[in-house]
């Protein structure tokens, strides 16, 4: 996993000061730089939302632009929230989201396991097939899985948006692949000592792979939080659908958005997330140094 | 169930190619399972789950479009005597913020005029959205009784013979077709029979900053003719060394539909996109010397500029005129701080305009009775009280020509005279070239072609050339349904 994290070079190298004097000051500046860069180019966007949520749409229309709301104003967030019913909307992605992604984690992690740190047959085959379903589009599958969703009279309904969902390919091969390169003496130290496949996956594979884990979970909790299209596709009526629906029904389709309730909508979206990003990567940071196998 | 699923594959396979393919699914259905005949046949039974009669396999619309979809429309009135009572009808549409609440205001007063129909409205994205969603729902037979389709999506439907002919249901409701503005209507006929009621209807319309136009010392116009703006442009042109501060006019992108402004343009040069009969002609030397001259405006006379969203460009002052839809008039003079002045477009050889927008049609999959529900509901939301209601509202054209009389519209007129222009505009204007609105992507063929032209500055003949060319190969199997549909 920390392969798999090009970036976090410059944590590490801080952490231990022998290697600091082997760095030469220009590498330093550079990976400085080049950090600045990354958090423009990502906190930009998100402050462009955050300042737009507090202008006037005469604001926002007119050039040049402003730097900060001339006169910031808060209307847009009581427009925003009276202009669709968001307490619903709440309430379905929070129902969508929590109860989505703790089937796509489950599935994940005991297919993974079986698929690391079991023997069976046709092994290699179902892999194989895994990947397979990983290179598809999500965009192909969504047709059939709306014609088998209506199939099953599942349109408008919270397993009609969760079910397609609940098992994604790419879960299972990123937790094998992490699984994989965990130390095998500790899982067979464990065998040893007489744990059975629960015990070993549970006290001993899933806090070695936290970070992994993690995750993998955080992506697939954005990921339904944030999802547009399929349950759009999959729901009709307002008291079914989430926020990205719910956010944007405040945008016209022929004429002139009033950008500032779109944006103060998004920060609806936005925020609960930036909370949960907070909160899981001390999880992804103390799972790094967890994993030692070396006494 | 072997066949379901190469049915699914296929179609799976087919959204591959974008938007575009999603309706060759729908419209390229008939050919594509010719081997398997035996998938038409079952899936007609399947279809009667629905309560209607036997004779309305309206939902093998999706398989054989042309064989059944035509009677089960006109058989479908006869066996209605009456709306049912407490009828429930779903309605798809892709109005949202303003415009959706508009939209729910009026299905609201429907509900509240009259016990026997209720109208739930549900919205489904934008246009393209609600487009591939019924898509999806013609073959999963989940699919409204009532739907919202824009100018360039319609027709797809009705060569997929997805959507009905109304004349039927409409004589049952007393529908007046006479007192719709004939432009509008007519567009949505096909061999004398109505299949698109004209609703959110919206033109081109040429929009002005006073103030600027005031400084520049210009006449408190548009322009009448394009040669006239070309006078006027260097005293609205702000430049910053080579760069343009302020251009004189904008045009819009590929992607915000340069090929729906374009198209008037083409016809006050006396060219065409394309003829009735599927003739693409855009290599016809006035459709090119239309499109000189946009490239002109840009690279050598250096006035005007491509830009993504034309109406904050011209809300922000950084172009001096444009030509806008009228469905944003109402955004553009509440966020604007400045004067808005609007004309009709000008003129070169001709004058030339055309229409755009959004219309009503009801599914040939929907039971009878829901059908004359649906019908009753469009009677409402177009009669004249309401056209001008929801014009007002909105900003989109009333669609009555009686509606231009009722004293609150003769009151609005007064109160908005931009609005008014733009509604005397209405009669002059024409329905667009089949190569934009009736060949799939058409649009984006045209639209992708102009920026080459614009902003490549690429030689226009040989550009045109190869958008001709294009849509040519994709007019052809469109042109393949349609001969199946009509004869």
């Amino acid at each position: 996993m920390r392969d798999a994290l090009p970036l976090d070079g410059a944590p590490v190298v801080s952490a231990h000061p022998a290697d600091r004097a082997s760095r030469s000051l220009p590498l330093t500046l550079l990976g400085y730089a080049a950090l600045i860069l990354a958090v423009v180019a990502i906190g930009m966007p998100l402050y462009w939302t955050v300042i737009a949520s507090f202008k006037q749409t005469r604001e926002i229309y007119s050039i040049p632009v402003t730097w900060f709301p001339a006169q910031p104003t808060v209307e847009n967030y009581f427009k925003a929230w009276a202009g669709a019913p968001f307490g619903r909307y709440y309430l379905n992605s929070l129902i969508t989201t929590i109860v989505g992604s703790a089937a796509e984690v489950f599935f994940a992690t005991t297919s993974a396991y079986a698929l690391a740190l079991l023997r069976f047959p046709r092994k290699e085959l179902i892999f194989v097939l895994l990947l397979t379903a990983l290179m598809i589009p999500a965009e192909i599958t969504i047709v059939p899985n709306y014609l088998t969703i209506a199939a099953l009279g599942w349109t408008n309904t919270y397993q009609g948006i969760i079910v397609p969902g609940a098992s994604v390919a790419f879960g299972t091969f990123l937790l094998r692949q992490a699984f994989r390169s965990l130390p095998y003496e500790v899982i067979e130290a464990a065998r040893v000592d007489g744990a059975g496949q629960l015990r070993v996956l549970f006290s001993v594979v899933l806090p070695m792979a936290q970070p992994a884990l993690v995750t993998m979970a955080l992506l697939s909790v954005v990921g339904k939080w944030n999802d547009f299209l399929w349950p759009l596709l999959v729901t009709n009526t307002s008291d079914m659908r989430t926020l990205p629906i719910g956010i944007y029904w405040l945008r016209n389709q022929e004429g002139v958005t009033d950008w500032g309730v779109v944006m103060a909508g998004s920060l609806f979206l936005i925020v609960p997330m930036l909370l949960v990003f907070l909160l899981a990567q001390r999880s992804i940071v103390e799972g790094m140094t967890a994993g030692a196998v070396k006494g | 169930m072997s066949i379901t699923i190469t049915r699914r594959r296929f179609l799976a396979g087919l959204l591959t190619g974008g938007s575009a393919a999603v309706l060759a699914a729908c419209g390229s259905t008939p050919t594509a399972t010719a081997p398997t005949a035996s998938t038409a046949s079952t899936a007609a039974p399947a279809a009667d789950a629905t309560p209607m009669p036997a004779a309305t396999t309206a939902p093998a619309a999706t398989a054989a479009p042309a064989a059944t979809a035509m009677p089960a429309a006109t058989t479908a009135p006869a066996t209605v005597a009456a709306t049912g009572s407490g009828t429930k009808i779903t309605y798809w549409g892709s109005f949202s913020g303003g415009l959706g609440d508009a939209e729910q205001a009026m299905v609201k007063a429907f509900n509240e005029s009259q016990q026997d129909v209720q109208v739930e409205y549900q919205f489904q994205g934008s246009y393209e959205e609600t487009a591939q969603k019924f898509t999806a729902g013609l073959q999963a037979k989940t699919i409204p009784d009532v739907i919202l389709l824009s100018d360039v999506w319609w027709f797809s439907f009705y060569v997929a013979g997805a959507i009905g002919a109304l004349d039927d249901l409409a004589a049952a409701a007393k529908l007046d077709f006479a007192d719709y503005e004939p432009v509008l209507l007519n567009e949505g006929v096909r061999q004398n029979k109505h299949y698109w009621i004209p609703f959110a209807r919206s033109t081109p319309l040429f929009y002005y900053n006073k103030d600027m136009f005031a400084a520049a010392g210009l006449p408190d116009r548009a322009p009448e003719t394009w040669a006239e703006f070309g006078e006027w442009a260097p005293k609205l042109v702000q430049k910053d060394g080579e760069t343009l501060k302020r251009a004189a006019f904008s045009h819009p992108n590929g992607t915000s539909y340069i090929a729906w402004l374009f198209q008037p343009v083409t016809w006050q040069h006396g060219g065409v996109y394309s003829t009735p009969d599927f003739k693409m002609t855009m290599t016809d030397p006035n459709t090119v010397r239309a499109a000189k001259f946009y490239q002109d405006s840009a690279n050598t006379l250096k006035w005007a500029n491509l830009v993504a969203d034309l109406n904050k460009e011209f809300i922000g002052g950084t172009t001096a005129a444009m030509m806008g839809s009228t469905g944003g008039l109402a955004g553009i003079e509440k966020n604007a701080q400045f004067k808005v002045g609007v004309g009709f477009l000008p003129k070169e050889k001709n004058f030339g305009c055309c229409t755009g927008g959004a219309g009503l049609a009801i599914p040939t999959g929907t039971p009878a009775e829901k059908q004359q529900a649906a019908m009753a509901y469009i009677a409402f939301a177009t009669n004249p009280e309401n056209a001008g209601v929801w014009s007002r509202n909105t900003g989109y054209m009333p669609v009555r020509v009686s509606s231009k009389q009722l004293p609150e519209m003769v009151k609005f007129f007064e109160e908005r005279p931009n609005f008014k222009t733009a509604v005397d505009q209405l009669p002059k204007t024409r329905a667009q070239d089949a190569a934009r609105v009736f060949v799939r992507n058409g649009d984006q063929i045209i639209g992708k072609g102009l920026e080459r032209i614009v902003v490549n500055n690429e030689g226009v003949e040989t550009v045109f050339a190869d958008v001709n060319a294009e849509l040519e190969r994709t007019a052809a199997p469109i042109l393949r349904d349609l001969k199946a549909i009509e004869g």
